[in-house]
C-alpha cells in the first residue's frame, strides 16, 4: 500500500513510549567555539536516549523558556554534543554560548521523525543538504551508523563554518561557500546542486534554513528525484 | 473552472452541528462556532486570481440545512468539489460523495484533510472521490492541480503534481509521492475577505473578546514544534513553513482599517516566538494598530515566549493567548512529548497576566494511562491557577486519538481503543480504554468548568478588569456570556456519557 511505503520512506518511528522520552538537569561538560557564531556545547549524557536525527529542547535551568536544537553526537557517544548558531539579540542561544563546565542545563525529549530508516539504513545513498547548523543531524547520523554512504553538502556563508570537517570522509563533504573564497564550491548550495546532479535514485534529507529548503526542492524535482524521496527538517 | 470548497451542515442525532474546533477538530455542538478555513480560503483566493470561478460554499456559517446545501451545490454544478476530512465526519463525507456523485457525475470531487491524507486508499476505496490531496498545503496543491486539469483532458493519468492519489479511468489508483513538505507561505495569497464572506465567522467564535473579528492567515503552517503525539501537525511528513513578518502585518493593517475588525486571531499550530514574535509587535506599534481597539491574539506553547516577549506582545494590544495545558504532571507531558515542563507554567503564565494578557488554557483529560492521581493532580492545578488569577478562561477537552497521529497509532498498537467507527471519535466521549472508570474523567471536566462559577475566581476576573484598560470591560458582556453558554455545552457534550459502560464500545482494531 502507498501509505506503508511513504511510511517507510519517511520511517516513522510510532513505536516511542515514554521510558524514550526524558526530562532532566543534565551537566554542562564544555562549550567551545566553532566559529564567530557558532560553538559546539557538550553535555552530560545520563539517561537520554535518542535516535540520530532527533531534537531535544534545551533551556537554562529556570528561565521557562526552551528551544529545539538536533542531536550532534552520535547515538552511541558518551557524551552529549549540540551545535549551536548564536542568533543575535536571540532568547535562549546566547544564553547557551555563555554556559561553562560545571553549568547545568534542562533537556526536554528527545523526540521527532527526521531520522533514518530503522532497517538497514546503509543500503541507501543519501545526499544530506545543509545550511549552517542544519548539518548537525547529518553529523549524528554519520557517528551513529558506519558505513553509511552519503554525500554531504553544507552551504554556509564563511570559510570558518565548516565545522568539524574531519569528522567526514574527505570526498563526502562538499563545503559551498557564499560570502567569501575558500571550501569546494564558491557559491550557495543550490548552485551547486544546479551544476551537480547527484542522482534521482538517492535519498535527499534537507535541513536548515526554509529558504533553502524550498529552492533545493524545486532543483531536485527537475533533476527527477521523486517527491517520495525528499525529506526536510526546517529549523527557521 | 468552477470550483467549489464546500463544507456540508453535518448534524448528529442529537440535533447538534459539527463544528470545526481547536487545531481542526471537529466537535459536535448545539449553537456552533464558526471558524474560517484559512488555507481553503487562501486556496480560494488564489484560484479566483487565476481566473477560475470559485463557490465558497460553507453551508454551516451560511446557516443552510444540508438538503438545501445540497440542492444549492447541485444547481451549482461545480467542476470540482473540495471537502475538508477529519476522522469523526468521514464516513458522512463518503456517503455524501456517493449521493452527490450520483447528482453530478461530472463533478471532480478532491478530499483534503488530515484523515485522508495519511489514508487516501480508504476514501478512493470506501466513497467515489475522485482524488486525494494528501498534502497539507491545499492553496499550494489546488492552485498547480486546477489550472492542470482545466487544459488536459487526461490529466488523470498523466498529473505529476506531488502529494495526490488519484482514481484512474480504468478505475486503479496512482500516487504521485511523497508531497512537498515546505511551501513558500508568502507566495500564497492572503484570504480575500469578501470571497469567504467573512462576517459569517466575525461573531459566534469563542476565541474573540471583541466582534467582529476575523482569523488572519497563519502566519506558520504547521507548528514549528511539531512533536506533540495526540496532534495533526505532528508527522514525519511535516515540518513547518513561516510566513515573513511584513506580508501578516500588511493583512492586519488591511483587516483594521478597512474591515474594521475588532479582534484578529491566528491560528497557527504555534504562533511566531523570539525575534519574529517581537517583530511583528514592534510592527503593529509602528503602524498605530495598537490603538485602533482591535486586539490579537494567537496559539502558543509553554517556554515559547520569554517576559521581554510579552511585554511587547500587551504593549501592542495583543490579548486572547490560546496555551495548551494537557496535563499537570510530568509523566503524561513527556508520554505526549510536550516538551515543557509543568514546573514552569506558573511563571509563564504569570508574565502573561502581569501584562494583561489573557491565557486561555486548553486542557485535555482521558489519555489511556492516566490515574486518579494524575487527573487530581490536573484538576487540583488548574483550579489553583485559575483561582491565583494566573489563567483567565479555560477548555476540557477528552482527548481522542484522531487522524493517524502518533497518539492514535499508539492507542490501535496498545490495544486499547474500544470503537471500530469513526462516528465515535468525535471528542463527545471517551473511546479507549483508561485505569479508571471513564466517569472519574468527565467528573474531572465538571469539576474544572465548574470553577468559572466560584466567587473566588469572579472576584478575581473583577479584580482584572479594574487593574487594565476600560476596554476590557467587553470581557463582562461579550466573551463572559459567551463563555457561560460554552461552558453549558461542554458540560453537556463532554457528560452525558457519564454513567454508561466503558466498554460498550466495539472492540479496537487496526483499520
Ligand atoms: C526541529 C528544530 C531543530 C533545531 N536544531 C538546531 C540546531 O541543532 N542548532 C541550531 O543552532 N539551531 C537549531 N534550531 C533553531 C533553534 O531552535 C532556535 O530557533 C535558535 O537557536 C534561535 O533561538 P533563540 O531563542 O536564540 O532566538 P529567537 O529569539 O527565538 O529568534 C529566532 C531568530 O533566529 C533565527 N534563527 C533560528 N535558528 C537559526 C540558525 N540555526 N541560524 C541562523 N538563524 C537562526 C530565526 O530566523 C529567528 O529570526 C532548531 C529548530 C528546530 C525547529
Ligand atoms: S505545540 Fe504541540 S499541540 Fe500545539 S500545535 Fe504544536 S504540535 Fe500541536
Amino acid at each position: 500500500m502507498a501509505t506503508d511505503s511513504l511510511k517507510d520512506s519517511l520511517n516513522l518511528n510510532l513505536k516511542a513510549n515514554y521510558a524514550d522520552v526524558h526530562k532532566a538537569l543534565h551537566n554542562v561538560l564544555g562549550n567551545e567555539s566553532l566559529s564567530k557564531n557558532t560553538f559546539k556545547l557538550i553535555i552530560e549524557r545520563g539517561h537520554l536516549n535518542f535516535r540520530a536525527g532527533q531534537c531535544v529542547n534545551l533551556g537554562l535551568p529556570n528561565s521557562a523558556i526552551n528551544r529545539e536544537y538536533s542531536t550532534y553526537s552520535g547515538e552511541k557517544e558518551n557524551e552529549l554534543e549540540f551545535l549551536i548558531r548564536e542568533v543575535e539579540d536571540g532568547d535562549v542561544s546566547p544564553a547557551l554560548r555563555k554556559l561553562n563546565r560545571g553549568d547545568t542545563i534542562e533537556i526536554d525529549g528527545a523526540y521527532g521523525l527526521f531520522t533514518l530508516p530503522e532497517s538497514k539504513p546503509e543500503d541507501r545513498s543519501y545526499v544530506f543538504v545543509a545550511t549552517g547548523t542544519g548539518i548537525a543531524p547529518f553529523h549524528c547520523f554519520i557517528r551513529s551508523i558506519s558505513n553509511l554512504d552519503y554525500t554531504i553538502l553544507h552551504g554556509t556563508r564563511l570559510n570558518e563554518e565548516n565545522y568539524e570537517i574531519g569528522h567526514y570522509a574527505e570526498d563526502s563533504y562538499i563545503h559551498c561557500v557564499s560570502k567569501e573564497k575558500g571550501g569546494n564550491f564558491e557559491g550557495r548550495v543550490t548552485d551547486y546542486l544546479r551544476q551537480n546532479p547527484q542522482g534521482a535514485e538517492k535519498h535527499y534529507y534537507l535541513c536548515g534554513n526554509r529558504n533553502m529548503a524550498n529552492e533545493v526542492y524545486d532543483i531536485l524535482r527537475e533533476q527527477k528525484v521523486s517527491g517520495s524521496n525528499i525529506i526536510t527538517e526546517v529549523f527557521f | 473552472m468552477k470550483v467549489a470548497i464546500s463544507y456540508p451542515p453535518i448534524l448528529n442525532r442529537f440535533g447538534q452541528k459539527a463544528m470545526v474546533s481547536q487545531n481542526r477538530n471537529v466537535q459536535f455542538f448545539q449553537k456552533p462556532t464558526y471558524l474560517l478555513p484559512v488555507v481553503q480560503g487562501q486556496a480560494a483566493t488564489w484560484l479566483e486570481q487565476l481566473g477560475h470561478q470559485v463557490l465558497w460554499d460553507d453551508g454551516n456559517s451560511q446557516l443552510k440545512s444540508y438538503r438545501r446545501w445540497s440542492d444549492d451545490l447541485v444547481r451549482e454544478n461545480p467542476d470540482v468539489i473540495v471537502f475538508e476530512s477529519t476522522t469523526p465526519v468521514m464516513k458522512f463525507y463518503w456517503s455524501t460523495i456517493v449521493e452527490l456523485k450520483n447528482r453530478l457525475p461530472e463533478s471532480i470531487f478532491i478530499m483534503t484533510g488530515y484523515h485522508s491524507m495519511r489514508r487516501p486508499e480508504e476514501t478512493l476505496s470506501k466513497s467515489p472521490t475522485d482524488l486525494v490531496l494528501r498534502s497539507n498545503h491545499i492553496d499550494f496543491v489546488l492552485a498547480k492541480l486546477i489550472p492542470f486539469i482545466a487544459k488536459e483532458p487526461n490529466w488523470r493519468e498523466t498529473c505529476e503534481i506531488e502529494g495526490l492519489v488519484i482514481r484512474m479511468k480504468n478505475g486503479n489508483t496512482r500516487d504521485t509521492g511523497h508531497f512537498r513538505q515546505v511551501e513558500p507561505l508568502e507566495k500564497s495569497p492572503l484570504v480575500d475577505r469578501d470571497l469567504v464572506q467573512w462576517k459569517n465567522y466575525a461573531k459566534e467564535n469563542g476565541n474573540f473578546l471583541q466582534t467582529p473579528g476575523t482569523y488572519a492567515s497563519s502566519v506558520i503552517r504547521d507548528c514549528m514544534f511539531g512533536k506533540c503525539t495526540f496532534c495533526r501537525y505532528n508527522g514525519g511528513d511535516l515540518t513547518f513553513s513561516m510566513l515573513p513578518v511584513e506580508k501578516s502585518l500588511n493583512e492586519y493593517e488591511r483587516l483594521v482599517n478597512d474591515y474594521g475588525t475588532k479582534e484578529i486571531f491566528d491560528d497557527s499550530g504555534v504562533w511566531y516566538r523570539g525575534r519574529e514574535a517581537r517583530e511583528f509587535a514592534q510592527g503593529i506599534i509602528d503602524r498605530g494598530l495598537h490603538k485602533k481597539g482591535c486586539y490579537f491574539g494567537f496559539n502558543t506553547r509553554f517556554e515559547y515566549l520569554d517576559e521581554k516577549t510579552i511585554a511587547l506582545l500587551a504593549k501592542a494590544n495583543f490579548r486572547f493567548i490560546l496555551i495548551g495545558l494537557e496535563a499537570a504532571d510530568d509523566e503524561t507531558l513527556a508520554r505526549l512529548k510536550k516538551g515543557y515542563q509543568i514546573q514552569h507554567v506558573e511563571r509563564c503564565l504569570s508574565w502573561m497576566t502581569k501584562y494583561g494578557l489573557h491565557p486561555h488554557l486548553t486542557i485535555m483529560v482521558g489519555y489511556y494511562w492516566q490515574t486518579q492521581e494524575q487527573l487530581d493532580q490536573t484538576v487540583s492545578f488548574v483550579k489553583d491557577l485559575m483561582l491565583r488569577g494566573l489563567a483567565r478562561t479555560l477548555q476540557v477537552t477528552l482527548c481522542t486519538p484522531l487522524d493517524f497521529t502518533e497518539y492514535h497509532e499508539e492507542c490501535i498498537r496498545e490495544g486499547v481503543l474500544l470503537t471500530r467507527n469513526y462516528d465515535d471519535h468525535d471528542m463527545s466521549k471517551l473511546i479507549v480504554k483508561t485505569p479508571i472508570p471513564h466517569d472519574s474523567y468527565y467528573l474531572a471536566v465538571r469539576q474544572m468548568y465548574s470553577i468559572a462559577f466560584h466567587p473566588q475566581f469572579i472576584l478575581r476576573q473583577l479584580k482584572f478588569l479594574f487593574s487594565f484598560r476600560k476596554r476590557d470591560w467587553q470581557f463582562l458582556f461579550t466573551y463572559g456570556l459567551r463563555a457561560i453558554r460554552r461552558v453549558r455545552q461542554h458540560i453537556f457534550n463532554l457528560t452525558r456519557e457519564q454513567g454508561k459502560s466503558d466498554n460498550k464500545l466495539e472492540p479496537a482494531h487496526a483499520d
